[in-house]
């Protein structure tokens, strides 16, 4: 075969692709394939095991490609793994918040029908706030329950797919049907029918519908009501009225602002039609600050992130009312970048000591910043010997940081157990101010939660209690740690001392104010305060002896608990605190990005030439150059002259060799994008001006 | 502002069009001392000094005015300030004393040598050093031209009418109030925060810039504009290849992306649709599936595509030949059937991939289309990749959108041009106002009328008698200089009016006739439409007068 002529003939069908619509990608051509074949075949040959090829493709051999195949499949097996676990609790998560407004809603349709509502359309209003994917999930579940019982099923109807009645009546019947019968059986449905043909947005094909399956309750459901046209809903709300005796609707409304602003905009006539109850969905907040405590709380968990993921995360969350789904996503997206970008992820998994010989971890963790500081640590403690002894065993290097990864896990469980029982105690001491969990973790872990006013607040509102609510705190607590620590010790000896003094309780604390008495004496004529303490009974005495105690431990407990993650070694194996990727993934600024791009071309064009300076010349791309004129240029711009200063950079640079006509056509050129950038537009107010719309930086 | 200026000289004579570079060798072969950019230059010299060099150009450095003009603005905001006026403060503005100037440039002195010794990332890039740096040049020359200030308003005073001498002297004094483009120079004393500079540069009052106007200038017709383009060898070829190369490394990280029921975002200055089509080549590689992965590329700039058209192609690609003949007609139901076949389809299959470029143009851009694009989105085992070409793409989406489309960003600058995403000619001629100037031009109109019947001929006649006459009443009307660069779309006549006209010739019997005739001028953009204040709409012609006459001349005739 001629390859040449298949060039041309590529060339040539790439070249009409460009301005077709859509079209089905076809591989380069036959000629080229051919001469891509080996590369392909390569790719089979060289992994000898088959099953990588399918199951491993988008992981990149990392360390400059110097990680072996059985590393790379290491890392994704444990990204799996460990992030199927995590969905697993996200879905509970979810699953579980939904549950209380799906029973109710069920319960909602089942019970209600056009008797028991006066002979209206029962209505179910749901407001979900900012929570706009919960209704589809709930929907959807609803839709589920209702099939499985063979009740009926849910129409889920967008305003998208409503812009005239006939077109929604349609969809509303083509709907109600593919969902049980599918698509085929729509079609079927349509054909095999005696009598006329009936037209697709007639409801006696729903009706007829209906009557075949049986259907007791059919759920239309509005998921974003409010985008409807008010005269459309009126018009599908008062036919759906009288149709109310062959089919039975129940219509349920998703409503993001609130139940009297949107019946604000319906006429009365079409409110009157209705009849029904309304369901409110949980913020989108409690969910997303259950999914972090989950993840990051998990007493098996292994890989956590760190203070700058959780904060961008976590204003990502409430600044742009995410949903929980969104939410989750996000720390997918977290969990992802770290096993695909870093070696170390390995070491997460099950680490087979064939991987570890096999790879240059030594190597890599020998440059980590959180070795370097374990080696200064050591050589300022004086330990000289172990630090050479890393630096030159491998073998033992591998152990070492190998203990340290697992005691650094088992640190940063404690960290989140301790935050977790900081919590608890705060919901019991606090009543004005709530701190979420994710309040408290970002500060555990930046690592001032030990010493933040929090915790000091706490131990002293915890030292102010009675018995009878330290006893109810000690309880909660107990559920947070395990056995062995020093609280059930307390919490015992508690109980025997109330035991003991089963009558005068509760006991009363010497730290509570209310306890302290202020005596006046005046003695020489002044008048002297002494803060005494109330006079104490034996038993109280006792009794703040354990708190005491109880105050020791907590401190104990807590210089123990609440280090600094980024202190440990090998934290960058199981802490993932990159700002960044998340930050430019989820939050994208393409603004700032096209105005760099042209308002410093070479940020982007790593010049290899030494005259890329910030200066304009015609080195630079046209578009960026007219650009940075642009900049110079007040609101209004004449053509004439912005065209002679782009010509004069030319022409400057270029002096002889430079013709006019083209750098026309490239000026024309960078015209077009700034227009279509929405920079600049046709200026009525002279003639060849134009208006600038834009201000870099605004 | 001062590559404005100068061309007041230039507007005249086009081969004067290099004057300003002339000006500078010859300054440059002098003494290698740049002056200030020619047009402040030359106003501030007294006119019997011009071609000499001044004690003030003494100064400066080594360069060519206009090829750094950009960051030497300020310069002349300095020296402007030598001269007599500081646009910002009022009081310098009445009292241009000496003593005060000197104040004045000793505390910008002062706040220079501060700005060089504290620099910071902040100012780095935006040329408050530069001016730094040149206000403290300025220094040494001060001294030499110490009784500058003085000397130059009067020279100021007199420049003017020395330069109306050779410049057309009406068009001057209308144009602009002496002395008074010192006070409007659009870059502001040194460096105002962006808001800043918007309320600066948008402040009441008239705005000055200069009279030119492109008459002088011959525009491009989409031939020529691809010819040269086709001659350009760019520059940064090498660059931003480096840079694609960059992109393409990314491509597993996109892969795993999409693996784990994402999609993807492209942005960025640049055409990225030679990087999807990477992409696509390098998807279709990788794919280690017997069949070969189905993949749709949609260009969503091309003015024809509609959202119904990427789903059955999306059908087709998977189906093949079983596509049913009859999908349906709305867009929703293409998507539900396509939604169905792929729930019944083995779960192992290779997911289809659809690469969108430009989804922010027109013709996707529309809020309806987006929304079904975010319901693809979220079809399972659809894999989604878009590019955006705007900076304000994200706002298509709303926060339900942005959740169906479960989006990843990226930067994917590429540099490319906009070769084949934008009509480069089409859309500088719409912003030029010279839109519709129809690419037959007279002659491609009159091929079209050729082939219409005699009735529609007859009315594109009377047309073109009523825009010609209203145009001729409106010269008499107002003889202002630049009324016949106005284009000529400005003109038109009443839709109710060549109605009635058109009936009383006998040439449509109905308003339903009339509108068919008018559907076809339409279709070959023979005619423009607009809506006036008033809410009539307004019918014009996209031609220039010359052509007007032209073909109306050959319909008399024919």
């Amino acid at each position: 075969m001629d390859a040449e002529a298949f060039e041309d003939a590529l060339d040539l069908s790439r070249d009409k692709s460009q301005n077709q619509g859509v079209y089905i990608y076809q591989p380069p051509k036959p000629g080229k394939a051919s001469g891509e074949r080996p590369s392909k075949r390569r790719k089979v040959s060289s992994t000898a095991n088959p099953e990588h090829d399918t199951k491993v493709p988008s992981f990149m051999p990392l360390l400059n490609g110097a990680e072996s195949a059985d590393c790379v499949q290491q890392r994704y097996d444990t990204y799996k793994q460990l992030w199927a676990e995590q969905e697993h609790k996200i879905q509970e998560i979810l699953e579980d918040v939904d549950s209380g407004v799906l029973s109710d809603v069920l319960s909602f349709v089942r019970e209600t029908s056009p008797q028991t509502c006066n002979g209206c359309i029962p209505t179910a209003l749901i407001t979900v706030g900012s929570n706009v994917s919960s209704l589809s999930r709930l929907l959807s579940r609803l839709n589920d329950q209702l099939m499985s019982t063979n009740e009926g099923g849910v129409i889920v109807l967008e305003s998208g797919d409503a812009p005239n009645l006939k077109t929604s009546l349609k969809n509303i019947i083509r709907a109600a049907v593919t969902n049980t019968e599918g698509n085929d059986g729509f079609q079927r449905f349509l054909t095999d029918r005696s009598g006329p043909r009936m037209l697709g947005y007639d409801l006696d094909l729903l009706y007829d519908y209906v009557q075949r399956r049986g259907t007791k309750k059919l759920v239309l459901a509005l998921r974003d009501s409010e985008a409807f046209d008010p005269a459309l809903l009126t018009d599908l709300l008062s036919l759906f009225k009288s149709w109310l005796d062959r089919i039975p609707f129940t219509v349920m409304l998703g409503i993001s602002t609130s139940v009297e602003l949107f019946e604000g905009r319906l006429p009365r006539s079409c409110v009157s039609l209705l009849q029904g109850k309304h369901f409110e969905v949980q913020e989108a907040g409690n969910s997303v600050d259950r999914i972090f405590e989950a993840l990051q709380t998990d007493p098996a968990g292994k890989l956590w992130v760190g203070r700058n993921v959780t904060s961008t995360l976590f204003e990502k969350a409430r600044d742009s009312f995410q949903t929980p789904e969104a939410f989750s996503r996000m720390v997918k997206y977290s969990y992802m970048s770290h096993f695909f970008a870093n070696p170390l992820s390995t070491l997460l998994g099950s680490a087979h000591s064939s991987i570890l010989s096999q790879n240059p971890f030594s190597e890599v963790i020998r440059n980590l910043p959180s070795f370097r500081m374990l080696c200064e640590d050591l050589v300022e403690s004086g330990s000289t010997e172990e630090v050479r002894k890393m630096l030159d065993e491998d073998e033992y290097l591998l152990q070492t940081a190998i203990a340290n990864l697992e005691a650094g896990q088992d640190a940063m469980r404690h960290l989140f157990r301790a935050v977790l029982l900081i919590h608890k105690c705060l919901r019991h001491t606090q009543t004005s101010k709530k701190m979420s969990v994710s309040d408290l973790s970002v500060r555990a872990l930046s690592g001032d939660l030990g010493e933040s006013p929090i915790v000091e607040d706490m131990l002293a509102s915890v030292k102010a209690m009675d018995s009878e609510q330290l006893l109810e705190v000690l309880e909660v607590l107990q559920n947070t740690l395990s056995d062995d620590s020093p609280l059930a010790e307390i919490q015992n000896d508690l109980k025997s001392l109330m035991e003991e003094h089963p009558d005068s309780r509760p006991f009363h604390s010497e730290y509570n104010i209310n306890n302290s008495v202020v005596t006046t004496t005046v003695v020489h004529q002044r008048v002297k305060l002494t803060k005494g303490k109330a006079n104490l009974r034996a038993q109280d005495v006792e009794y703040n002896k354990i708190i005491d105690r109880l105050a020791g431990a907590f401190i104990e407990y807590f210089s123990e608990t609440l280090i600094r993650p980024t202190d440990l070694f090998m934290n960058e194996a199981f802490l993932f605190d990159l700002r960044n990727p998340l930050k430019e993934v989820f939050t994208p600024r393409p603004r700032f990005a096209i105005e760099r791009a042209l308002a410093t071309p070479f940020d982007y064009l790593i010049s290899s030439s030494p005259d890329a300076e910030t200066r304009i010349s015609s080195r630079q791309p046209p578009a960026s150059i007219l650009y940075q004129l642009y900049l110079e240029s007040g609101a209004l711009v004449n053509v004439h002259d912005l065209w002679q200063a782009f010509y004069a950079v030319f022409e400057s640079d270029q002096s002889d060799k430079c013709d006019d006509r083209e750098i026309m056509a490239l000026f024309y050129g960078a015209l077009s994008d700034m227009k279509t950038f929405g920079m600049i537009k046709n200026s009525r107010k002279k003639t060849d001006h134009l208006a600038k719309s834009t201000w870099i930086g605004l | 502002m001062k590559r404005k200026l100068s061309d007041s000289g230039l507007e005249n004579d086009p081969p004067a069009a290099s004057t300003p570079k002339r000006q500078r060798t010859t300054n440059g072969a002098r003494k290698g001392h740049a002056p200030i950019a020619s047009g402040d230059a030359t106003y501030e010299l007294p006119p019997s000094q011009q071609g000499q060099s001044t004690p003030k150009k003494a100064n400066g450095v080594a360069a060519t005015p206009l090829k750094e003009s950009g960051l030497k603005t300020p310069t002349h905001k300095s020296k402007a300030r030598n001269l007599f006026a500081t646009p910002a403060k009022p009081k310098a503005a009445t009292a241009g004393t000496p003593a005060r100037l000197k104040k004045a440039d000793q505390s910008a002195k002062k706040k220079s040598a501060r700005v060089l010794l504290e620099q910071n990332e902040d100012t780095a890039w935006d040329g408050s050093q530069q001016l730094a740096e040149e206000i403290l040049q300025d220094e040494q020359a001060e001294a030499v031209a110490s009784d500058a200030p003085v000397e130059s308003v009067e020279d100021a005073e007199k420049n003017p009418n020395a330069k109306d001498k050779d410049a057309k002297p009406a068009k001057r004094r209308a144009g602009r109030p002496k002395g008074a483009r010192n006070k409007r120079s659009p870059t502001p004393e040194g460096e105002l925060p962006p808001h800043e500079r918007y309320f600066f540069q948008n402040r009441a009052g008239t705005i000055k810039t200069s009279n030119t106007t492109l008459n002088k200038v011959t525009l491009l017709t989409h031939e020529e504009y691809f010819d040269k383009m086709a001659q350009h060898t760019d520059p940064c070829k090498d660059e931003k290849d480096y840079l694609l190369s960059l992109h393409h490394r990314s491509f597993p990280q996109w892969a795993f992306e999409f693996e784990e029921g994402f999609n993807i975002c492209l942005f960025g200055y640049g055409s990225k649709r030679k990087l999807v089509q990477h992409f696509a080549d390098w998807v279709y590689q990788r794919s280690t599936s017997k069949t070969s992965p189905p993949i749709v590329i949609v260009n969503g700039y091309t003015p024809g595509v509609s959202i119904r058209s990427i789903f059955a192609t999306i059908a087709t690609a998977l189906l093949g030949e079983d596509v049913p003949s009859k999908l349906g007609a709305q867009p929703t139901e293409v998507l539900e059937f396509l939604q169905s076949v792929l729930k019944s389809r083995p779960a192992d299959e290779d997911p289809v991939t659809v690469l969108i470029n430009s989804v922010d143009a027109p013709p996707l851009r529309r809020a309806a289309n987006q929304a079904l694009l975010a319901r693809l989105a979220a079809t399972p085992r659809i894999r989604l990749l878009l590019t955006a070409d705007t900076p304000n793409f994200t706002v298509m989406w709303d926060i339900s959108l942005r959740d169906q489309l479960n989006l990843v960003f990226h930067d994917c600058t590429t540099f490319t041009p906009f070769a084949v995403e934008s009509d480069v000619v089409e859309e500088v001629n719409a912003l030029l106002g010279r839109k519709g100037q129809r690419a037959g031009g007279k002659d491609g109109v009159g091929f079209v009328l050729k082939s219409l019947p005699e009735n529609a001929r007859n009315l594109y006649r009377l047309l073109l008698t009523e825009v010609i006459t209203i145009m001729e009443d409106g010269h008499q009307s107002d003889d202002e200089g630049g009324a016949d660069s106005k284009p000529s779309d400005e003109h038109g006549v009443e839709f109710r009016l060549l109605y009635q006209k058109a009936t009383e010739e006998f040439i449509a019997s109905s308003e339903m006739m009339f509108r068919t005739l008018l559907k076809e001028f339409h279709d070959h953009q023979m005619i423009t439409s607009r809506m006036d204040p008033s809410g009539m709409e307004i019918l014009g012609v996209p031609l220039s007068r010359d052509e007007m006459e032209g073909v109306l001349e050959d319909l008399v005739l024919g």
